[in-house]
């Protein structure tokens, strides 16, 4: 048998297949799902960051009338198992994360009670008539606080406020440290903030007691993960459990977690036995979708006189929040960190360590590009530092410590395999494409015009759908594909993974059209509900191209192999003769027709006689994919800014991005992937911030005051491509689609920095790059005082 | 962010409204445009039990172009007073600031009257009606009468308005030829509040500053004219230095508010930046001879 081998859709700008109902505003989210009967969900949150609950009265808001029912902590007690997402590890200290508070909060915003109502009005009616009595205690809402020897303990047989600690050595840093020309200390910091999809979280829950299935639709990226944990917390198997996603309005990481309210809404739906709806406001989206971000970096580096980093020694400090959450648990981000930090160089001797602090904050949770962002910005920051101590270019330095070509596969010193990438020659393209030369030209004649026009440059490589083998309470290597063709020779792919902004109706399609060579609009691709779907594990950490493209490719492969070997029997050819071209079986060379695919399905299922007895009438087939450790996409960029020395303004006159995500299903996606990308990345860079004040009161409650960048704070981007195909994935593909929001902390960090240059040296160190913050640099730069900056208003 | 229950009225007539001012008290909100009101009754920090929405009220939304001032009426949305001719012709520099207030679909909305009955420390219109010494009409039980808008402004969010009285309209003074004009603010994104705003009206006579205008929004609690830097002004001859200076002395005049959009510190640095610029541009316009 043999089969068309040139692929035709894979690498095509296929437009989207199911952009039609996005912009028709045809989609449905969960708000748009209508059930008879359906009441609504309003939940009552701790005004205080700590507090002893000492009671909770329901009675005045079961007064209101169409108030139909109310729950608390206590009533979950014993009745509802609390989430505890345990890493495995030494260093880690186990706690209970309650869907509703029981006798303690611990953090502004934690779900106290929950009243159920005929609409979200009297919801909130009730909710406000809900009478807690607070014993409020120490609020811890910072690092340091929550690190103070008298500070107390956040969760029961605990020993300090922390979830983990951890370290991992590689080489002997030690040695490289006391042999190097230089050594430098750099100190980081990235302010918390959010994913903030359009679409904030959501859920109904139903529940039928005739056939004693609980369904929750929930606005989620990962629905048989929640269906797992939902089933262990209520206490029910799996079988009677359905999780449905249906379109979901941006996910980004925030939407990857089983949230405490749909544990609560489910707990409601059983009791009324009516469908319980939660629609999450903005205000609660704020105070209680689990945030990211806020790490504190401190390395140090040794570097040699020709620019090669010789050693990198980190401690990193994440502020994780009250609670570790389901399913990736409170060392997320510090626990990537020991790995990723060394990045595309050449590093041989690492140390770090890190510790993931609790505190009396709004969980912590993954967003797009989880700890990369961060770790980026320390070590592209540390280059930076690096090239300026021995008076390198920027790019020079990066281009002695990449990781060279021959090099590949190459094993970091934290000891991943990185399979293939293009480091070197992004670096060199993105330097062609931005005329960097032309550029630092251009900088220099407006900086004699008095224009502080600043440079950054970052290359990067991200491990893309990643997995760890140790240490996490669940492995997510794989994911899974259903192919199944029917009677009519068009085909129903059936996903585990999730599609949420990333175009997998068309990416996916277009993988399978390749394999059973059948039109894209014969291919419907189905995903988000457990109950029609093979286990899966969801769509997060830019994995779903890369393992359900996988998965598919292969299901897909072995439908295509059934429909030629019952095409060549119903020819009476030999199977090896017959070839599979443009959705016909035809036999090779004969010059005839052949069969069509759906002539051979017809035949395959309505005329079992035609065939061998025994053979499957089912054109059908379930693939998994195991991508190992992951695949490894790379880029680099080039940015250019100019900043206001008066305002603190930061404005972005180019981004040039090179970018290779190995072999591209669809360029356009990809392209989309990076713009959204980089636009989140530049909201973290310098608009995005989720401040706590001393008492653990959140100020950012809503976009008045979070603010997050909209078109007209977007530059254009200029994107280019370099396809470096991936060993370890079918068709090449690596993953895409948090690689954008990596790099701009750093670009930016280092762009600003070199701008205000002619005021003076300053190491930009922290973000958001808010103006006022910027000013606070332009101040150090020039070497005035606080009260001298002051004065100078 | 659900408001709380309240009840709901849409008088045809100043007069009904006026009545149902009076007979609820501060109980009743009116609802103009409804882009400050009702994200706050949304978040349930205003919670009126009786709103009054007086869009359906005849006679509120109009320009009228007299000889010394444009009157506009109360109900003039946003939009209009960034584009209507008359207006421009009037007053560029209002229309220019109303162009400024957040997006375009919150313009369409959002009031004259509403953003001064609102009264938020960052508001444009507010702070053009105080440097260009505006008078408001509003009428109330008590009969109509006509405030000063460097009078309706008591402090952040606080009118000097009963709570019977309804703005009516607005006068704005007409912008001579022989006067330069400048706006300038700091936003964090387009479309977002102002941190600091600054408004500048210059009038140069035999090559000296024969009046100045400055008035500064965002900065502290309420919009208001650096006397100060107009004193600095006037006399001098118009230039970089006399602006640096100005823009200095406000700088020291204002006693800026701090919140997470800015301290006091970085607000009175952007005194000095905004007000520069607001001058430059005003003596720019007075340079190339129209106003
Ligand atoms: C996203 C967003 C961005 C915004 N950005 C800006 C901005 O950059 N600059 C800016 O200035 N504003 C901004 N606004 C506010 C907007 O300009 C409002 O329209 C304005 O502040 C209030 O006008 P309104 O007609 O909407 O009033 P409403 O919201 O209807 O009412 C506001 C208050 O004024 C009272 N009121 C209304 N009309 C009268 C009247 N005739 N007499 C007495 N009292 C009255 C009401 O009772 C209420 O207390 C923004 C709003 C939004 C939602």
């Amino acid at each position: 048998m043999s089969y068309r081998k040139q692929p035709k859709l894979l690498g095509a700008r296929v437009r989207r297949v199911e952009d039609p109902r996005f912009l028709m505003g045809k989609a449905r989210y969960i708000e748009d799902i209508e059930l008879p009967g359906m009441i609504d969900a309003a939940f009552v949150r701790s005004p205080f960051a700590h507090a002893e609950i000492l009671s909770v009265d329901v009675s005045e808001a079961l007064a209101v009338p169409g108030v139909i029912a109310a729950l608390h902590g206590q009533d979950l007690s014993g009745r509802v198992k609390p989430t505890v997402c345990d890493a495995i590890s030494d260093g880690w200290q186990s706690s209970e994360f309650p869907a509703l508070a029981i006798d303690r909060v611990r953090y502004a915003g934690e779900a106290v009670a929950v009243i159920a109502a005929d609409n979200r009005y009297l919801a909130e009616d009730g909710a406000a008539l809900v009478d807690v009595d607070y014993e409020p205690l120490t609020p811890l809402a910072s690092v340091e606080a929550a690190q103070e020897p008298t500070a107390p303990l956040l969760h029961k047989g605990w020993k300090g406020n922390y979830f983990y600690r951890d370290r991992h050595a590689g080489g002997d840093p030690d040695l490289a440290f006391s042999n190097a020309d230089g050594v430098l200390e750099i100190e980081l910091a990235t302010r918390r903030h959010g994913g903030i999809p359009m679409e904030g979280r959501g859920c109904i829950a139903v529940y039928d007691p005739i056939e004693r299935v609980l369904t929750l639709w929930s606005s989620t990226q990962i629905p048989h993960l929640i269906r797992s944990e939902l089933a262990n917390c209520l206490g029910l198997p799996e079988n009677r459990v359905r999780v449905i996603a249906p379109d979901v309005g941006g996910g980004f990481g925030p939407k990857s977690h089983l949230n405490p309210e749909e544990v609560a809404a489910c707990v409601l739906a059983m009791d009324t036995r009516r469908p319980v709806r939660w629609i999450e406001d903005r205000r609660e989206h704020m105070l209680a979708c689990f945030h990211s971000r806020e790490h504190y970096h401190k390395a140090r580096v040794a570097y040699s006189e020709e620019g090669e980093v010789l050693a990198l020694s980190a401690e990193v400090t994440v502020d994780c929040g009250a609670y570790s959450v389901y399913p990736w648990t409170a060392a997320l981000d510090p626990g990537m960190s020991l790995f990723i930090m060394p990045g595309p160089y050449r590093i041989r001797n690492f140390r770090c360590e890190t510790l993931a602090v609790a505190t009396n904050k709004c969980p912590y949770g993954a967003y797009r590009g989880v700890a990369r962002s961060a770790n980026c910005l320390t070590i592209e920051r540390a280059m930076d530092a690096v090239a300026d101590a021995l008076g390198m270019d920027p790019v020079e330095v990066r281009k002695r410590n990449l990781i060279r070509d021959e090099e590949f596969p190459y094993t970091s010193v934290s000891g991943f395999v990185y399979d293939d990438t293009s480091l070197i020659e992004s670096l060199d393209k993105v330097c062609a494409e931005a005329d960097y030369e032309g550029m630092r030209e251009r900088q220099r004649l407006a900086r004699e015009k008095g224009r502080l026009l600043g440079i950054g440059v970052v290359t990067f490589i991200e491990q893309t759908a990643p997995a760890v083998d140790e240490g996490v309470p669940i492995n997510f290597r794989y994911d899974s594909a259903l192919v199944r063709l029917d009677p009519s020779g068009s085909a129903t792919v059936q996903l585990g993974t999730h599609s949420h902004g990333q175009g997998h109706e068309t990416t996916i399609a277009q993988i399978v059209a390749d394999q059973l060579t059948i039109p894209l609009d014969q291919i419907r691709i189905l995903y988000g509900d457990t109950q029609q779907t093979a286990q899966g594990i969801g769509t997060f950490a830019s994995r779903t191209a890369v393992v359900a493209g996988g998965a598919a490719h292969i299901a897909s492969g072995q439908v295509r192999d059934m429909l030629a070997e019952r095409g060549a029997h119903l020819m009476e050819a030999a199977a090896e003769d017959v070839e599979l071209v443009d959705g016909r079986v035809t036999v090779r060379g004969s010059g005839t027709r052949g069969l069509s695919v759906a002539e051979v399905a017809r035949a395959t299922y309505y005329h079992p006689e035609l065939f061998p007895f025994g053979w499957s009438p089912l054109l059908e087939a379930a693939g998994t994919f195991d991508a190992g450790h992951g695949t490894y996409a790379n880029a680099s960029q080039i940015v250019l800014v100019e900043v206001d020395p008066e305002t603190g303004a930061v404005e972005i006159l180019e981004y040039h991005i090179v970018e290779d995500c190995g072999r591209m299903i669809n360029p356009t996606i990809v392209e989309g992937q990076i713009h959204g990308g980089v636009a989140q990345g530049i909201g973290g860079a310098f608009f995005e911030e989720l401040i706590y004040d001393e008492q653990g009161q959140l100020l950012t409650t809503s976009f008045m005051d979070y603010l997050i960048p909209g078109p007209t704070e977007l530059p254009d981007f200029r994107i280019s491509h370099l396809e470096t195909p991936s060993p370890t994935s079918p068709n090449g593909i690596k993953g895409v689609g948090e690689g954008g929001a990596v790099a701009p902390y750093a670009i930016m960090a280092a762009a600003v920095q070199d701008a205000i240059r002619p005021i003076g040296n300053v190491f930009v160190n922290e973000l958001p790059l808010t103006p006022e913050r910027v000013l606070g640099f332009v101040d150090r730069a020039a070497g005035r005082t606080d009260r001298e900056a002051r004065r100078s208003g | 962010m659900k408001p709380a229950a309240f009840a709901y009225c849409a008088p045809r007539t100043l007069e009904e409204a006026i009545s149902l001012l009076d007979e609820h008290g501060y109980d009743a909100k009116l609802l103009a445009g409804g882009q400050s009101l009702v994200p706050l009754m949304n978040l349930r920090l205003a919670r009126p039990t009786v709103l009054v929405d007086i869009n359906r009220v005849d006679g509120l939304a109009f320009v009228e172009s007299g000889d010394e001032v444009v009157r506009i009426g109360a109900m003039t949305r946003h939009h209009t007073v960034a584009t209507s001719s008359e207006i421009r012709g009037a007053s560029p520099l209002l229309s220019h600031a109303a162009g400024h207030i957040g997006y375009r679909a919150i313009r369409h909305r959002g009031t004259l009257g509403g953003s001064l009955a609102h009264a938020d420390p960052a508001s444009e219109l507010p702070c053009v009606a105080v440097t260009q010494s505006a008078t408001v009409r509003v009428t109330g039980s008590a009969g109509e009468r006509t405030i000063r808008a460097d009078e309706l402004f008591l402090a952040e969010m606080t009118t000097t308005l009963a709570p019977d009285e309804i703005v009516t309209s607005v006068a704005i003074p007409r912008i001579r030829p022989d006067e330069g004009w400048g706006f300038r603010e700091f936003v964090r994104k387009v479309g977002d509040f102002a941190v600091v705003m600054a408004a500048a009206l210059l009038r140069v006579a035999d090559g000296r500053v024969a009046s100045a205008r400055l008035g500064l929004g965002g900065a502290e609690g309420t919009p208001r004219r650096v006397t100060e830097a107009e004193q600095a002004l006037v006399g001098s001859v118009l230039g970089a230095e006399t602006i640096e200076k100005a823009a200095r002395v406000a700088a020291e005049a204002v006693e800026p508010t701090s919140d997470i959009h800015g301290s006091a510190d970085y607000r009175r640095r952007l005194v000095h930046a905004m007000t520069r610029r607001a001058l430059q541009d005003a003596l720019g316009r007075l340079e190339a001879g129209h106003g």
